[in-house]
């Protein structure tokens, strides 16, 4: 049996492995698909940085195109943020402001759209740009959603969670925040309260309603260990908090699982014909 | 072909491969080959299917060979005339059957063929859709020396190699495409779980164990290296890096095995008379 106490400790990664194999993962990756780089986006937060670190030493800083995308309510701190990345490592750093084609649209759609829709949307814009530069540079848009995220759920379909490939979806947040530190990555960045800076003040573990560290260890024993809820709520974490993770996790698994397609002929793609894209 | 002799050079050959590319692996093949015939070796393992990479899914028949026709492995026995090497490919025999297959190619011929026993058909493996499970277990020869040659998950029985043992194998040879783990030690856990079970071997069969590995990524897999070669009773004699390509040689005596079996003779011992009482 897994005590709640040695939960924290099955979490942590070996760093210098774990960082060899993301960035010999990124450079597989850039060499299979014949691209010139990586494209991406660093908003200034703790996931991106990682990204961006594991990129630049993937595949060398002079290949990897970074882009601070901000819209009029972003956080004045997050372009500090991302230019302290980019600095750290050698990175350079485009700023496109998405204001006014996400502005355009409601003004002229539907000025009544409520934050979550402009959210969205300026995720979407975001995703939009880093495919467009890719194509422009013949290279791939690296993912930077985390494990935690994409299991809640946490993730703009089609917007952030979208990438050519994604180096760190199956590292859970505390295992993001302990390689973060280990490149590093500035402590402002790895410290400040995650945040998907889509509206002023917005934090992900106030919208959420928990901490990471908590959720990282519930979804683990859940996800990874195949624990029942009950099982996890008898190890000391609250119900409350098990039951809204359990919610989210299975209202997004839809964002997981992209390409849904409807089978008629008995050798539909992906379903019957397995074919690797390496 | 030489006389029977108890030493032999071993080598390892812990590569990459490209997933479904016979031709770019072939050659990936002859340059360590090479390299391993400037060394010395007289016995080169090749990771299991490395001539075409391991998830393969409905690739699968794409990239199988006859191996008594297929000019791909005339190319490798005219590369190695003097050395024997295994190596792993998609065999397909005359009624059109697909098994994952170790040849052993020795004096310009192919002297044995071992069909993978155990298909593991579970977790993120699907060997048992594309493949069909080898029925038999034979000796290999190897300079007049009994050889055991086994595949990856035919070694998480025990059955194979103790029948190899007690039919006069003082050395067993896996290949090996294990997808690896990355935890919080050094080793990584994929690797933890490998070499508890070749030293065990080692120890119970009294046997050498060398295990060939390979490294790489094949879409959102890794592969952990760490090839290794463990001594009659159990002691690790040499172990190669993780996550890069390597050639690990090693002179081994088979002599030693007798030694052990001498002062150990608990193969001897074996018996198989017990009967279960309810």
């Amino acid at each position: 049996m897994i005590r709640k106490d040695e939960v924290a400790g099955r979490l942590k990664l070996n760093e210098g492995l774990a960082v060899a194999a993301l960035a010999d993962f990124l450079r597989d990756g850039v060499e299979n698909a014949g691209a010139s780089g990586l494209v991406l986006g660093l908003s200034g937060g703790v996931d991106s940085a990682l990204a961006g670190a594991l990129a630049a030493r993937a595949i060398g800083a002079e290949r990897v195109h970074a882009f601070y995308l901000p819209y009029r309510s972003s956080e004045p701190q997050s372009a500090i943020d991302a230019a302290a990345v980019a600095s750290r490592f050698g990175l350079e750093l485009t700023t496109i402001d998405i204001t006014p084609q996400v502005d355009a649209y409601f003004e002229h759609v539907d000025r009544e759209a409520d934050r979550v829709r402009r959210g969205n949307k300026m995720a979407r814009e975001r995703m939009s740009i880093l495919f467009d530069q890719a194509k422009k540079h013949g290279a791939l848009v690296t993912g930077t959603s985390n494990k935690s995220e994409i299991l809640l759920g946490y993730t703009t379909v089609f917007g952030d969670n979208a990438s050519s490939l994604n180096p760190i979806g199956d590292l859970y947040k505390q295992q993001v925040w302990q390689l973060a530190r280990s490149l590093g990555i500035p402590e402002t960045v790895v410290a400040k309260p995650p945040s998907a800076d889509l509206w002023p003040g917005q934090t992900s573990e106030g919208e959420l309603g928990f901490e990471y560290a908590m959720a990282d260890e519930v979804l683990y024993l859940m996800f990874d260990q195949g624990l029942t809820a009950d099982e996890v709520v008898d190890r000391g974490y609250p119900e409350v908090v098990v039951g809204r993770i359990v919610r989210l996790e299975r209202a997004h698994r839809f964002k997981r699982r992209l390409m849904l397609i409807a089978r008629l002929s008995g050798s539909a793609i992906n379903l019957d014909r397995e074919i690797p894209r390496d | 072909m030489p006389e029977r002799r108890s030493q032999v050079k071993v080598g390892l050959a812990q590569i990459d491969a490209r997933l479904g590319d016979l031709e770019f692996n072939l050659a990936h093949h002859l340059e360590w080959i090479g390299q391993a015939r400037a060394e010395g070796v007289e016995l080169l393992l090749f990771p299991e299917l490395s001539l075409t990479g391991y998830r393969l899914l409905h690739l699968t028949p794409r990239v199988a060979i006859h191996p008594a026709t297929s000019p791909i492995v005339q190319r490798l026995c005219k590369a190695a005339p003097d050395m024997a090497v295994v190596v792993g490919c998609v065999e397909e025999d005359e009624n059109g059957a697909l098994y994952n297959s170790a040849l052993l190619l020795a004096g310009d011929e192919i002297t044995h063929v071992h069909r993978k026993l155990y298909l593991p058909t579970y977790g993120i493996f699907q060997e048992g859709r594309f493949f069909s499970e080898g029925r038999t277990l034979r000796m290999a020869k190897l300079f007049g020396n009994p050889l055991g040659i086994l595949i990856c998950e035919d070694f998480w029985h025990s059955d194979p190699a103790e029948k190899l043992a007690r039919h006069g194998a003082k050395l067993i040879g896996i290949i090996s495409a294990a997808p690896g783990r990355i935890g919080p030690d050094a080793m990584p856990p994929s690797q933890e779980a490998w070499e508890s079970l070749t030293r065990a071997s080692a120890l119970l069969n009294t046997s050498w164990i060398v295990y060939c590995g390979r490294v790489g990524w094949e879409e959102g897999t890794f592969y952990t290296g760490g090839s290794h070669i463990v001594r009659p009773g159990g002691e690790l004699l040499a172990r190669a890096p993780y996550l890069e390509e390597h050639l690990l040689t090693a002179e081994i005596d088979l002599r030693e095995a007798d030694r052990l079996r001498w002062r150990l003779p608990i193969l001897a011992d074996e018996r198989s008379d017990i009967e279960w009482q309810e």
